[in-house]
């Protein structure tokens, strides 16, 4: 059972905040990270953003060397449940620009038909690397992630 | 006399906590919107402030950092009034120099002269209400407890009394939303909507109405978030924001019936075989004190099934070895589980596809990627109804 945390009637202050980087970011670039989410999931808590920032790392790395492997291996419905798996984590924390190259990945897995899956993979990997970047910019500055240097 | 500042915009809200403030021998004044507020508070030189944080013209938190750049005002008690639900800006309150943050739910007039009290030392002057001299202290607290009751009582009835009109004028708003055809009237029929639900919440919060303060929280909550983000209005949002509506009139009609006002405790079951989405999912019930187990196997899932009650039950579709559907189907052949709420976790583009969950038994979808807010809605529809309106 979990614990139940919140819904006070007094609320208490809350731990230190990671900043949305919204305010100085250029406008019309999409961001790798919605890190809107990442705060509401967290509530703020830098502790628990690093936390569930480093489980990401860690499982989209293993999932990202599984889908290489499908790729080339060319086995389409390993690819689909590999990229819907990893694409539903990415979503739920926000990782706008990422999820929908997992859903293409997917959705060519689910056809049996994948004919632009390595370029696409590809992309997926690169725009991962920009995710780690800009998370350990957003987290630590001064230091990188735990896991975040391997991908 | 201790002075006391409320900045409200729900008229009947300000006025209840301002009588029983004054009624308690302490001086008051109202204002309706941010910039009155500090205007007012130059003049007035309040000893404390009450402050809504959902305000027009200026919010609740701009307020409070205008306050504290005043040296005159930087050690002032600010006690804040906020949403549960909303707790970005309750960590907002928090940064800008909120004093105390008290839930709107479960914040009667009583509740809130005891905060003042504890707040503020030397508290008020003689009250204005009757007093016994020399009566013992016993029967003066009988006394005190009784009018507190019908004090109660009093908001209680005049609240359910204006509860058809309420809804109404919610369904209206509903409607109006719904035949929205461009993103320009949509934001504001969901502004409007918003506003008037959070009038509902304060109101139904005065009024000790605890669950219907809780639900218009939660859908305050999120018609925020969908006023703010719009592209997170979709099938989905909307038919839980229509599914609320609807359900706030059940609530509405039962009024004060039922023994108790509070969020019943329910058990919850929730099968994703992602950790990261289950995380998500069991933060989303946390919001509304919701207890969960998860499981990441769908056939481990089906043996707790087995062996146990469960008020509501959360199943991903894609999982490896059973797909949600397919559990679905199983849990429907177990006697405890016949009609047991199940709530799909599915992706956008499925979502107008319901052939499958409809087939499979389930009661209702939520779609990937969710806004927790929604999540955290929904569940407290499905347990409050399965509580409050067993199935037949």
């Amino acid at each position: 059972m979990n614990k139940n945390p919140i819904n006070k009637n007094e609320m208490t202050p809350a731990a230190p905040t990671v900043p949305s980087p919204k305010a100085d970011a250029p406008a019309v670039e999409e961001l790798p990270v919605e890190m809107d989410r990442l705060n509401d999931l967290t509530e703020g808590n830098a502790d628990s953003i690093r936390e569930l920032v480093d489980l990401f790392f860690k499982q989209t790395t293993q999932q990202l060397a599984q889908l290489e492997a499908a790729v080339r291996a060319n086995k389409a419905d390993d690819v689909r449940r590999v990229a819907h798996s990893c694409a539903g984590a990415s979503a739920t924390l926000g990782m706008t620009r990422f999820v929908p190259l997992l859903r293409e990945l997917e959705k060519q897995g689910a056809s049996g038909a994948l004919t632009t899956a390595v370029q696409v993979y590809e992309e997926a990997a690169r725009e991962f690397k920009l995710i780690q970047i800009f998370l350990a910019a957003q987290l630590n500055p001064a230091a990188p992630l735990p896991g975040a240097a391997h991908s | 006399m201790k002075k006391i500042l409320i900045i409200e915009d729900d008229q009947i809200v300000a006025n209840v906590y301002r009588n029983k403030l004054a009624v308690e021998g302490y001086q008051t004044e109202a204002a309706l919107d941010g910039e009155t507020g500090l205007k007012m508070m130059r003049t007035f030189q309040p000893d404390a402030i009450v402050l809504d944080l959902i305000l027009p013209k200026m919010s609740g938190v701009e307020v409070i950092r205008e306050i504290r750049s005043e040296a005159n005002f930087s050690k002032l008690p600010i006690i804040v009034f906020s949403n549960t639900y909303l707790t970005n800006l309750i960590q907002d309150a928090w940064k800008a120099g909120a004093t105390k943050c008290v839930s709107k739910i479960n914040c009667p007039p009583k509740a809130l002269l005891e905060l003042m009290r504890r707040t503020i030392s030397g508290g008020a002057v003689s009250p204005a209400r009757p007093t016994t001299d020399g009566a013992p202290a016993t029967q003066s607290a009988r006394f005190t407890s009784e009018a507190d009751a019908e004090f109660q009582a009093e908001l209680q009835k005049t609240f359910i009394a204006s509860l058809p009109a309420t809804l109404a004028a919610l369904r209206a708003g509903l409607q109006s939303l719904i035949k929205s055809d461009t993103e320009v009237t949509r934001l504001k029929h969901i502004h409007e909507l918003y506003r008037r639900v959070h009038a509902v919440n304060g109101n139904a919060g005065i009024a000790g109405l605890v669950q219907i303060a809780h639900l218009a929280a939660a859908l305050e909550a999120l018609l925020k978030e969908l006023y703010e983000k719009p592209k997170n209005i979709n099938t989905s949002t909307l038919r839980t924001v229509a599914a609320t509506v609807d359900f706030l009139g059940f609530l509405f009609e039962r009024g004060t019936r039922g023994d108790k006002q509070e969020i019943p405790p329910a058990s919850i079951l929730v099968v994703d075989d992602e950790v990261i989405s289950r995380r998500a999912i069991i933060y989303a019930l946390e919001k509304a004190q919701l207890q969960s187990i998860s499981v990441e196997d769908p056939n481990d899932a089906f043996k707790l099934l087995s062996e146990n009650q469960f008020d509501l039950v959360f199943l991903d579709v894609d999982m490896p070895g059973m797909t949600g559907y397919e559990l679905c189907t199983k849990l429907r052949n177990l006697p405890l589980h016949k009609k047991t709420p199940v709530v799909f976790i599915t992706g956008l583009s499925d979502f107008d596809n319901r052939t499958s969950s409809m087939m499979a038994g389930g009661n209702d979808f939520i779609a990937k990627p969710f806004l927790f807010i929604e999540l955290t809605v929904k569940a407290l529809i499905h347990v409050l109804r399965g509580k409050l309106q067993p199935a037949q």
